[in-house]
């Protein structure tokens, strides 16, 4: 998903940097303070997701923030139903989730595909 | 848009999210299909709770999920196997495993019983961490309704492609009612959908959050108030924390 937005928006984007948190190859407006405000959110740092939250409200106003937190939640159901489920994953995104792109965003690494 | 708040938030919030949290705590007060009413706001306490558990936090730490030993801690309203599947579903759900699923079914958990509480566990997964991105407080579990579960089990369900029965969208009929914005679904649509009441409750939930099915593929479209770029990157930064390979 994260891959064909960019392309359609003529960005470049390292998966593997999206994967593991550095923003330096994500050629997204304010993308340093949405992986900021996503990491804080899951770790539920309060301090820190209050810090996060307000330089994303500056940077995208009352909007931007809400659905940066509508999404950001969203996400959190998701992977739940999903790992909960065990449903196949070889037909997420569509089925546009190939092997390479799997390898280079670093899902290979991951718990479940590592103990199979 | 809506001035209406959540809670005390100054923030302006769209109202179609205000709603969607709305009817997503009217559902979980309500009787279910395999879970009363009771039964399913036990279930969103003890999701709560697990974010204080002790046992998970030791899980969470351990390279084997599966080799720290104890007890939850739990507020005592469900059984040790509900227990279980609940805190580990909140906790450390990118290292749940088909061994362990079918070791909550073999504790007594029935499937439907299983897939009812994972759709309301992350259900409050989405509207508590809304609440805590946006500085707000949470809101207080509602009053459980009266009234008796459905026990509604699909026709077509079957187990084949996931560690728990799913109907695929070929073998759903019109008394299952609604389930698939298409018959081409990915299979997160069809996770939840042994209890096609709960595909319906999550996905009302979760559409307004993040995108309604017809968008998910649109890339060159926002109806967000941040660009798709924007919204995936959250995305993709919040599975890689979970480990969700999905």
């Amino acid at each position: 998903m994260l891959r064909e937005s960019m392309q359609i928006e003529g960005r470049q984007v390292h998966l593997g940097h999206v994967t593991h948190g550095d923003h330096q190859g994500v050629a997204v407006p304010h993308a340093a303070e949405l992986l900021e405000f996503a990491e804080a959110v899951v770790v539920r740092d309060a301090p820190r997701t209050a810090a996060a939250r307000g330089k994303l409200h500056a940077a995208l106003g009352d909007a931007g923030l809400v659905d940066a937190a509508a999404i950001t939640a969203a996400f959190h159901g998701f992977v739940r139903v999903a790992d909960a489920t065990g449903i196949p994953y070889a037909t997420a995104a569509g089925g546009q989730d190939r092997p390479e792109i799997r390898e280079a965003a670093g899902v290979n690494d991951f718990y479940r595909v590592r103990g199979e | 848009m809506s001035a209406i708040s959540f809670g005390a938030s100054d923030l302006t919030i769209r109202s179609d999210l205000i709603d969607a949290h709305e009817s997503a705590w009217r559902a979980i007060a309500g009787p279910g299909t395999w879970l009363t009413g009771e039964r399913r706001v036990a279930v969103a306490a003890e999701a709560r709770r697990a974010l204080d558990c002790a046992l998970c936090a030791r899980i969470a730490a351990a390279l084997s999920p599966y080799a720290a030993q104890g007890a939850h801690d739990s507020l005592g309203r469900l059984s040790g196997a509900e227990v279980d599947l609940v805190h580990r579903v909140v906790r450390d759900p990118g290292r749940l495993t088909e061994a362990w699923a079918n070791s909550v079914l073999a504790r007594g958990v029935a499937d439907g019983e299983y897939i009812e509480m994972v759709g309301v566990v992350a259900m409050v997964m989405i509207m508590d961490t809304c609440m805590r991105a946006l500085g707000l407080p949470l809101r207080e579990l509602p009053a459980p309704l009266a009234g008796e579960p459905t026990r509604y089990r699909p026709a077509g369900a079957k187990k084949q492609a996931a560690w728990l029965p799913l109907t695929e969208p070929e073998d759903t009929n019109a008394a299952d009612g609604p389930m698939y914005p298409s018959p081409k679904a990915g299979y997160i649509y069809r996770a939840l959908s042994l209890v096609p009441q709960s595909v319906r409750d999550y996905w009302a939930l979760a559409c307004a959050h993040y995108l309604p099915p017809q968008y998910v593929y649109k890339f060159d479209t926002s109806i967000r108030a941040i660009s798709r770029s924007q919204t995936e990157i959250l995305a993709a930064r919040v599975s890689a924390m979970h480990q969700c390979v999905y």
